[in-house]
């Protein structure tokens, strides 16, 4: 698929050229003002869904990127040099996006690139910069596929890929006294590589820990009706249940599950607990419900403090998850740079970015980050839980806003 | 399976059922009175549910009250849609044609939503929505019963409207038999009229019982679209009594299904059924006779 997706995108390429260049300008044949020969900045080339499907977390991505720039620039910019963005909007289209970066690479000479927003554009985008040789460090491509695809040049920006998100549950978990240990856990996971991801990470830890595996049922992302998955999780009676969730599933699933009084003693939960609008679907009944997050603006790490306080005075509200990878993609950048004192498009360069990252660890918004070869990051997301009616950090310790509530009050 | 099981999934597949009935009675109108494929059905489901919802967090009172508002509105919304785009259409091409007008209607509802009410995923909260009554061990639900008996009432309303008043043999005459209907005097135009505007006044309760159960979004009429217009083939087209027991036979069926065999396979029951059905009676199991003419 990304064998065929990369023969076909020469002639795509110059398809959309031909369709676009009369109206947009398109593919370099008028690109005037370009980044060339300015020694006194450093041009980052990104290309970001700002129209289509992804332009809601693509905008957000946007934010992120530009007040990591701007806050670069105020305090005295990278290597001396001042930063400018050259954002192009790919429309949400993987083949567009592959001709963003060779535009942004082979026409506008730009010093560097960040990578853009999902899965699906991340994997192409990736293939260019590898062709060329750039590092790539994305902030959003947690899936599986965008780390078996042979990519040497690709850093994921984020604590943890799906499979980790559960880690720091399943630690605290395996380390409750035997008397205390839940035996039997039920999983209810959507049908997609991500959510699914999530909770067959903390499946597999704990089946390694003897914790028996009770009920596993998988739905199509279409499902809105969920009676009948919580009448068969209630019907095993689970002392935890684990959802691989995005977010209406989630909401369904937990009302569900009420209706028919079902009451675990842990229930943890993907995505939707983060969301704003979770507690207001829920009610009152939110209280014990566990979830990892990527990012919290609650986090203690000094980097993070940094960033809340200048993004809420430039945007006046706190960052979301999105913006936070989207900085912590500069952040990542920046240290490489500072350390190979190198800001330029040649090989020699991008190889010495990329070689220090191997080995780096990088302090950030979501904590110190470092990579496996495939670019996997190595840490773990922050599990969060709502006590007293709010959602609080309780994992890890030393992060933690609240205690751990291991038997969740009933909902 | 366990016995508590069993009952409970019956249970369950019996409120969905009764959902369904309702969801679909709307949609086996249309085609009845005027051979139209209503693709906008759900759509405005959806928008009925969206006004409870939305009504329900301006005013804080319970979402049904948004009915006494909605049905007569949806009323007035379908005669008017009736009279002034589908009885434009060209009677030998009405079926195929109605599929694309309706269609783009439910486009333009879907994206009305989206702007006004944004993308986000909304659920109404209510203080009994957890609620349920223990009956032999199984759970029932307060809101999939509060929309169960809405259903009820709304299918006895429509049965009692069609069979004992003027206005509901004139309705049948007319979907039996247009000409005929004419002859004896019926002004069958606004009778259609009045047809279409009970289908949608029945979007407005079915989309206000979904909304009591379920997180809404303004693209979830495409996953309602599909198993609702296989309940009225299934029940054959233009059979309210044959929409509503192929309803209840499909929701138990799914219910069932689901917990041997997951819900991605007891999803196509829909499909499967529809499938067996065209080709071992095509008309429909139930009421049949009108369907037999086409």
């Amino acid at each position: 698929m990304i064998g065929n997706r990369k023969t076909r995108r020469g002639a795509l390429a110059a398809t959309a050229c031909l369709a676009l260049a009369t109206s947009l300008g398109a593919c370099g044949l008028d690109s005037g003002g370009s980044s060339e020969g300015n020694d006194d900045e450093i041009v980052i080339g990104v290309s970001l869904p700002l129209t289509g499907d992804f332009s809601e977390p693509g905008k957000g991505v946007q934010r992120g990127y530009e007040a990591w720039a701007s806050y670069v620039n105020d305090n005295g910019g990278l290597l001396g040099k001042q930063v400018r963005l050259e954002i192009l909007d790919d429309q949400s289209s993987a083949d567009r996006v592959a001709s963003d970066y060779e535009k942004l690479i082979n026409q506008e000479k730009v010093d560097l690139i960040f990578g853009p927003f999902s899965t699906r554009l991340v994997v192409p985008a990736a293939q260019v910069a590898k062709d060329y040789g750039f590092l790539f460090v994305e902030p959003a491509g947690a899936a599986e596929e965008v780390f078996t695809q042979g990519f040497d040049n690709l850093f994921y920006a984020a604590p943890a890929i799906a499979d980790d998100h559960y880690n720091l549950l399943a630690e605290e978990i395996i380390a409750m006294p035997e008397a205390e240990r839940p035996k039997t856990a039920a999983y209810a996971t959507m049908d997609d590589p991500f959510a699914q991801g999530t909770a067959y990470g903390l499946k597999d830890k704990l089946e390694a820990a003897g914790i028996r595996t009770v009920a596993d049922e998988v739905y199509p992302p279409n499902t809105t009706d969920f009676s009948s998955i919580a009448a068969k999780i209630a019907d095993t009676e689970a002392d935890i249940v684990v959802g691989g969730t995005q977010y209406q599933d989630a909401v369904n699933l937990i009302v569900a599950l009420q209706q028919l009084n079902f009451q675990p003693k842990m229930a943890a939960f993907s995505t939707a607990p983060t969301n704003p609008e979770f507690p207001e679907a829920i009610g009152a009944k939110t209280e014990g419900i566990l979830s990892p997050t990527g990012y919290t603006p609650d986090a203690t790490y000094p980097e993070n403090q940094t960033f809340v306080e200048y993004y809420t005075e430039m945007h006046g509200g706190p960052p979301a998850e999105d913006e936070a990878n989207a900085w912590t993609t500069g952040e990542v950048v920046a240290a490489a740079v500072e350390a190979s004192d190198c800001a330029d498009p040649s090989p020699e360069c991008q190889q010495q970015l990329i070689d220090h990252l191997r080995e780096a660890t990088v302090d950030t918004v979501v904590g110190p980050l470092s990579w496996d070869a495939e670019g996997r990051p190595e840490s773990a997301h922050l599990i969060q839980q709502y006590v007293d009616g709010k959602i609080r950090i309780v994992l890890p310790k030393d992060q933690a806003e609240a205690d751990f509530v291991a038997v969740k009050p009933a909902w | 399976m366990s016995g508590s099981l069993l009952l409970q999934s019956v249970i369950l597949g019996l409120l969905l059922g009764g959902l369904y009935a309702l969801l679909a009675a709307g949609l086996t109108l249309y085609f009845g009175v005027m051979r139209v494929v209503m693709i906008a059905h759900s759509a405005f489901l959806i928008l009925a549910a969206y006004l409870a919802w939305w009504f329900q967090r301006e005013t804080g009172l319970d979402p049904l009250l948004s009915l006494v508002v909605t049905v007569p509105l949806f009323f007035v919304v379908g005669f008017v849609m009736q009279r002034l785009l589908l009885a434009r259409l060209r009677p030998a091409t009405l079926t195929m044609m109605s599929v694309l007008l309706t269609f783009a209607i439910a486009l333009t509802i879907e994206g009305l939503l989206g702007y006004v009410f944004s993308g986000t995923q909304r659920r109404i909260q209510l203080d009994y929505s957890g609620s349920s009554l223990e009956v032999f061990g199984a759970n029932i639900a307060v809101v999939k019963l509060i929309a169960f008996g809405l259903a009820a009432v709304a299918l006895l309303g429509l049965w009692a409207l069609m069979k004992l008043t003027r206005f509901g043999q004139a309705l049948r005459a007319t979907i039996q038999h247009p000409e005929a209907a004419r002859l004896l005097g019926i002004n069958t135009d606004r009778i259609a009229g009045f047809g279409f505007g009970l289908g949608l006044a029945t979007a407005a309760i079915g989309g206000t019982a979904l909304s009591l159960d379920s997180t809404i979004y303004p693209s979830l009429h495409w996953h309602w679209i599909g198993p609702l217009m296989a309940i009225i083939v299934i029940g054959g087209l233009g059979s309210i009594p044959g929409a509503a027991i192929a309803a209840m036979l499909l929701g138990v069926s799914q219910s069932l299904l689901q917990v041997p065999l997951g819900t991605t396979w007891a999803q196509t029951v829909f499909y499967i059924a529809l499938f067996a059905t065209l080709m071992v009676r095509p008309q429909g199991f139930f009421g049949g006779r009108l369907a037999q003419r086409f």
